[in-house]
């Protein structure tokens, strides 16, 4: 994707130079410059190797929807990290992450709660099965659930409107703060990529389903 | 619930502890940062600001936060001063920072604003003054990141934008843990404006000189 970039670049002291004249050309390179530009934004401006879903025109009913998923993810959370402590098997450092990330992740069911408010959806049930009593397996599902909470968060981002996405931003990289958290604590890379791939609706539905953390 | 959270004050508090770091021995250089950090890509006044050419003054923006830690890391993994978990961590962040300054490089193409010249006054040769710098440079990112992101007009744009973000978050968080402090400290993480991010950047005087490039010099990728 780097092939093309060379050419003229304008100087950040003519930039700061409001005095054009003194400057003939500056105003010339920038005009052909954003032209240049603007074709390179038009074809397409995704950074290597993510893919590139499919958008649609952000709406209130399109965020009161793309909200309730998030409150489901929320609420997988919530519950996941309640269940865990009241298992009463975590030690240590994962114990303190379960306990900071648990208080997080409630704040965030409540405040995706209150901004939905009549339109939030009740949880559904649960069931976690050994991930919440056996630490190796929290620790698995922990990284799991956090790297595919931050994945779908991404994903709808452009989905939301201007509004919720400011809110909803404030959640996601929390989330990546725990999913790379959780990850230091597994022993494995906290940031595994340069760029986190956005996941949707179905592909982060599907990731908890096959983890046994989502039923169906 | 939004105003109950203090927008910057961790944020704040890491870059006074840059600021401490390295304040000793000042070039007297101010001005030039914020010049570069708040000049983008600088469109005639008269202008209407279009959306893409919105979109690019935030590429540029987030450029100039990319050429800051990339060459941060860049230069501290050559000084050869950290060990073990900090090691792996500037070599893994520093390989992620400079895809990211090659991505945006790419994407804004002519339009680029070329790396400016710094001087990290000491923080790449001293592990501890490293962790706390990179500490407050990950938390800064991700703050500036997020301010910028609900005003991508391009929707591809902003979702390439998204990407960077979180991984910003993922480096925060992991130099926040080998910095012994809590790698997510509060429930939501707030926005900082430009003008705080920018006043941060002024306040450490690591950008000590515009690139001059302005000719057709290709870019350089060295870090």
């Amino acid at each position: 994707m780097a092939e093309q970039v060379t050419v003229e670049v304008v100087s950040e002291n003519a930039c700061a130079d409001d005095d054009t004249s003194r400057h003939p050309r500056r105003v010339e390179i920038l005009e052909r410059a954003v032209v240049a530009g603007g074709a390179l934004l038009a074809g397409g401006v995704l950074i290597t190797g993510l893919p590139r879903l499919a958008t649609s025109a952000p709406s209130a009913k399109q965020d009161a929807e793309i909200l309730n998923f998030a409150l489901l993810i929320e609420q997988l959370q919530v519950a996941f990290y309640a269940e865990s402590l009241m298992h009463g098997r975590l030690r240590g450092q994962w114990r303190q992450f379960a306990q900071v990330v648990a208080g997080h992740e409630r704040a965030h069911r409540q405040f995706v709660e209150s901004a939905l408010g009549s339109k939030a959806r009740k949880a559904p049930r649960f069931r976690f099965g050994e991930a919440t009593s056996d630490p190796g397996k929290f620790s698995a599902a922990a990284v799991a659930l956090e790297d595919t909470a931050l994945a779908a968060y991404n994903g709808q981002g452009p989905n939301l409107t201007a509004s919720a996405l400011g809110a909803a931003a404030r959640i996601v990289s929390v989330e990546a703060r725990h999913a790379a958290w959780a990850r230091v604590l597994a022993g494995q890379n906290p940031a595994p990529q340069a760029v986190d791939p956005p996941a949707t609706e179905a592909e982060a539905t599907a990731a908890l389903k096959r983890r046994g953390l989502l039923d169906g | 619930m939004l105003d109950q959270i203090d927008p910057s004050r961790a944020i704040s508090e890491a870059a006074d502890r840059v600021a401490r770091t390295t304040r000793g021995g000042l070039l007297k250089q101010a001005g030039v940062g914020a010049a570069i950090l708040l000049g983008g890509v600088c469109t005639p006044a008269a202008a209407a600001a279009t959306s893409q050419k919105q979109d690019q003054a935030i590429l540029n923006y987030a450029l100039v936060l990319e050429y800051l830690q990339s060459s941060f890391y860049t230069e501290a993994e050559r000084m050869g001063a950290l060990k073990g978990a900090l090691a792996r961590q500037a070599e893994v962040v520093g390989a992620h920072e400079r895809e990211h300054v090659r991505a945006l490089r790419a994407v804004l193409g002519p339009v680029a604003i070329a790396r400016p010249r710094f001087d990290y006054r000491g923080v790449t040769e001293d592990p501890s003054a490293f962790r706390d710098t990179a500490v407050a440079f990950e938390d800064l990112a991700v703050a500036a990141y997020k301010e910028q992101a609900p005003r991508v007009q391009s929707k591809e744009l902003l979702a390439s934008l998204l990407s960077i973000h979180s991984v910003e978050a993922r480096h925060a968080a992991w130099i926040r843990y080998l910095a012994g402090r809590l790698p997510a400290p509060d429930a939501f993480d707030d926005p900082l404006p430009r003008r705080r991010v920018v006043a941060i950047v002024e306040d450490t005087r690591f950008i000590v000189a515009p690139a001059k490039t302005s000719g057709k010099k290709p870019p350089r990728f060295t870090g």
